[in-house]
């Protein structure tokens, strides 16, 4: 069970990489919304017994994170009709180099912590801080809104991967909660960014330091 | 009787707060009921002795307001009321309706709430009301001190004023919630046993020295003291400035005070009494040299506190109780005379135009009350007998003389601590002779001067009231020592009840006497003068033939051989335009003392904290990137701090 779950954590570690690699907006959405669907799994690997709830949620969270949110960011691009160039703060070398250097201290970080035995052997943990590293470079990094969300997203999954930990104590409602709340976030944000676009003509965040105080 | 005297008071300030804009004559009717009733019931508690105490049913900020007057608080009272009441007055005719359109109306208002702010900070008993009494005051003081706003430097100084005001403001804060901290609750009253509040006394003795200026806390006080109207500026002077020493004598009083904290303000005492006055010699500003010398007198004042202090903490009460009553006399002669000078100073600005020395002279001739007060108020500050000003440096004087012959460093102490009184007193002297002789004697340097007019009734009365106080307290000082006694006994149960010392006996009579031998030798001058019939010529002819009026001394060469003695401190900017061809044809010579402290320490100080946070202020910029970037690292510095052992 741990080695496919591990597969599945290092396979998201990967799209990590991918994201931070990828030049065009598309491809962004495309592996952000293939991390989002390989977490949205992980649930039924961890728990042994399927409740009808467990599945509930794994069909939301796949059916959120996979689909719809892509969906509504593909739209927000096509509606406000920018370019499908990235332009990056970050270059896509460093960008890569800094998120292998993340995710490499992270495995060593997570060797330090005081993990409970049952977690010790699994790639959760790393995994997770990587995925949040991997969320704040791209947020760092990355000029465009739709960028950024995508960015905001990958933290998002970083902090479900270490919800996941708490399956067993947390209910999954939570889990359901946050993903709600990320949804209407993203949704939010697709409806700014339209509006952005039809007001400055840009979505290039860094035309809008003129809003500042 | 005092709780309906309190009523009329506080509802006559309340109908002068409304009606000053509209009603003048009311307003005046108002503030001088409200103010006599006031000091009758102050003056009631200085002579009978009993506080009078009031606890209100309604709360204001959560507290029950609790008035008491003792005598203590009676004491600064009755200064504010008498100099209160006769600025009042003085300001009827001094900033007028038809004179200052725009301003005199909300001048009013803002006098009353300034006089009924005052006297709330004296009355109240819980930090909270204090707190919020001082607040108004200091706003109200700051409204006042700019009602000339369209001119720039009076904005310049009522900023500066402000801005010390409100560090002021913020120690008291840090006092005031710091005792309540302590004690539970807001309630202000002796707490000497408990030990662990004194070290709150430092806090305080910021805060109330910075208000009453002294030595290296007074950068605002030249400034705005000479830029506010001069009735404004006599109120600040006497009784504002008094506000600060009432709090250090309150809180010395009801709470345990530091080891050392005596050392401490009488140091901060000789420090302001020596360098006060010797600012005071480098100015060529009327009123800016006039507000020099307060920071001189409160240094008086708190050396005479000082040395009580260090006599409390000895266990010395004789000589003690000498430099207290000193101090405490300084209060109101220094309230008294000071203010005299202002509305004296006040005058001559209004017949004249100008606060200049170097544009006044011969003012005698033609302002001849304004003239003769002012003398006299001079002489008071020098400390000349038979005037007031003898009377409280003479009492400190004697506590000094009597604390040499202690053993130990007091008598060390008090040695050149009594030498330095001294010198300042001389120093005085000096100024006041620079100041009277080139304002009023002399020939007029000026259009302007020449061209000038005695003032009217109101301002010639509120200044008479005020002389006339200096010189009562200075033939009969005896007569006012019971009240003395009763703040020394409201101050320190222990050091109350003693009788008058002898040495202040004698002074009464000498000054008496030397009063008496001064009028005769005056009537008999005057005779003398009548009988034989003098020509007028000139002063200071010197034996030129056509004399002008540049050839007189200037207020800068008047003091120039004692002001050089201070330039280490002075720093005074000096342009030197020397002629050296063999036909001359034209020098030049203008010196200017600066504020030494404020552009030498306040403003650098100001400039580096402007161009740290300048700096700071690249961090925000708007790009939303960089701000992940900083919560990122706030992140990782928040994990280092708990993985290296930051966790308890």
């Amino acid at each position: 069970m741990n080695t496919h779950l591990n597969l599945l954590i290092g396979l998201a570690m990967g799209l990590n990489l991918i994201a931070l690699g990828s030049s065009r907006l598309p491809s962004l959405i495309l592996v952000v919304s293939a991390q989002g669907m390989l977490l949205g799994v992980m649930p039924l690997l961890l728990e042994h017994d399927w409740s009808w709830m467990l599945l509930a949620v794994v069909v939301a969270t796949v059916g959120g994170k996979g689909l719809v949110i892509p969906a509504l960011l593909r739209r927000a691009m096509r509606a406000a009709n920018i370019e499908r160039e990235l332009e990056p703060l970050i270059g896509f070398v460093p960008s890569l180099l800094l998120g292998a250097g993340g995710m490499i201290a992270a495995v060593a970080f997570s060797q330090s912590l005081p993990l409970l035995p049952e977690h010790a052997g699994l790639l959760l943990v790393p995994g997770a801080m990587a995925s949040i590293l991997t969320g704040f470079i791209l947020l760092i990094g990355r000029v465009k809104a739709i960028s950024q969300v995508c960015g905001y997203l990958i933290l998002e999954n970083g902090i479900y991967l270490f919800g996941l930990l708490l399956i067993r104590s947390t209910p999954l409602m939570v889990e359901a909660g946050v993903l709600l709340d990320v949804t209407v976030g993203v949704f939010v944000i697709g409806i700014i960014v339209d509006r952005i676009q039809r007001a400055f003509d840009s979505l290039d965040t860094r035309k809008l330091t003129v809003l500042h105080e | 009787m005092i709780d309906a005297l309190m009523l009329v008071a506080a509802g006559s300030m309340l109908t002068g707060m409304l009606s000053g804009r509209f009603a003048p004559r009311l307003w005046l009717v108002a503030m001088l009921a409200g103010q006599g009733t006031a000091f009758a019931a102050a003056v009631s508690v200085l002579a009978g002795g009993m506080p009078w105490e009031w606890r209100s049913a309604f709360h204001v900020g959560g507290e029950s307001l609790h008035l008491r007057l003792d005598s203590l608080s009676a004491f600064f009272l009755v200064l504010l009321c008498v100099v209160g009441g006769a600025a009042t007055v003085y300001s009827r005719e001094y900033w007028t309706d038809r004179a200052h359109p725009r301003s005199a109306g909300t001048g009013r208002g803002w006098w009353s709430a300034l006089v009924a702010s005052l006297g709330l900070v004296l009355l109240v008993c819980n930090g909270l009301h204090f707190l919020i009494a001082w607040e108004l005051f200091t706003l109200s003081a700051y409204f006042l001190v700019t009602l000339d706003r369209p001119r720039r430097e009076v904005r310049a100084a009522g900023w500066l004023y402000l801005a010390a005001s409100h560090a002021a403001v913020l120690a008291l804060f840090a006092f005031f919630t710091l005792l309540a901290a302590r004690t539970g609750s807001w309630e202000l009253g002796p707490m000497r046993e408990r030990a662990e509040l004194a070290p709150l006394f430092w806090l305080a003795l910021f805060g109330f020295s910075l208000k009453a200026g002294v030595f290296p806390f007074h950068v605002w006080l030249p400034s705005a003291h000479a830029s506010a109207p001069s009735h404004v500026s006599a109120m600040l002077s006497g009784v504002t400035l008094k506000i600060g020493i009432y709090g250090l004598v309150r809180f010395s009083g009801w709470l345990p005070v530091p080891v050392g904290a005596g050392w401490v303000v009488a140091v901060l005492g000789v420090v302001s009494a020596v360098l006060g006055v010797a600012f005071a010699l480098g100015q060529h500003d009327l009123k800016r040299l006039l507000a020099y010398h307060s920071v001189e007198n409160i240094g008086i004042i708190l050396i005479g506190l000082g040395f009580a202090l260090v006599a409390v903490e000895q266990g010395d009460t004789v000589w003690g109780r000498l430099a207290f009553a000193g101090g405490l006399l300084h209060v109101w002669n220094h309230g008294l005379f000071k203010a005299l000078l202002f509305l004296g100073a006040g005058s001559v600005l209004h017949a004249t135009g100008t606060r200049e020395m170097s544009q006044l002279g011969g003012l005698w001739r033609t302002m001849p009350w304004t003239a003769g007060l002012f003398a006299l108020g001079a002489a008071a500050i020098s400390g000349l007998p038979p005037l007031n000003g003898f009377v409280s440096e003479w009492l400190v004087f004697l506590g000094l003389f009597d604390a040499t012959v202690t053993h130990g460093p007091t008598a060390w102490a008090a040695i050149p601590a009594a030498i330095l009184l001294g010198v300042t007193g001389a120093l005085a002297l000096a100024c006041f002779v620079k100041v009277c002789g080139v304002v009023f004697l002399g020939a007029p340097r000026s259009p302007a001067a020449s061209r000038a007019h005695e003032s009217g009734p109101a301002m010639r009365g509120s200044m008479l009231l005020l002389a006339g106080g200096c010189v009562v307290i200075g033939l009969a000082p005896v007569i006012f020592w019971p009240a003395l006694d009763r703040v020394l006994g409201a101050w320190r149960p222990a050091w109350g009840g003693a009788i008058p010392p002898a040495p202040l006996l004698a002074l009464g009579c000498f000054h008496m006497a030397l009063a008496i031998a001064a009028g005769l030798a005056a009537w008999w001058l005057w005779r003398r003068a009548n009988r034989i019939a003098l020509t007028r010529v000139l002063t200071w002819d010197c034996g030129y033939k056509a004399p002008t009026a540049r050839m007189q001394y200037t207020a800068g060469s008047f003091a120039g051989i004692i002001t050089e003695w201070f330039d280490w401190i002075l720093r005074p900017v000096r342009h030197d335009e020397r002629s050296v061809a063999f036909f001359p044809a034209r020098a030049k010579w203008t010196e200017h003392t600066p504020e030494t402290v404020l552009e030498h320490v306040v403003a650098p100080i100001g400039d580096v904290a402007m161009r740290l946070s300048t700096a700071m202020r690249r961090l925000q910029h708007g790009r939303v990137q960089a701000y992940v970037f900083y919560v990122v690292i706030g992140l990782a510095v928040l994990a280092c701090i708990i993985l290296t052992g930051g966790r308890p």
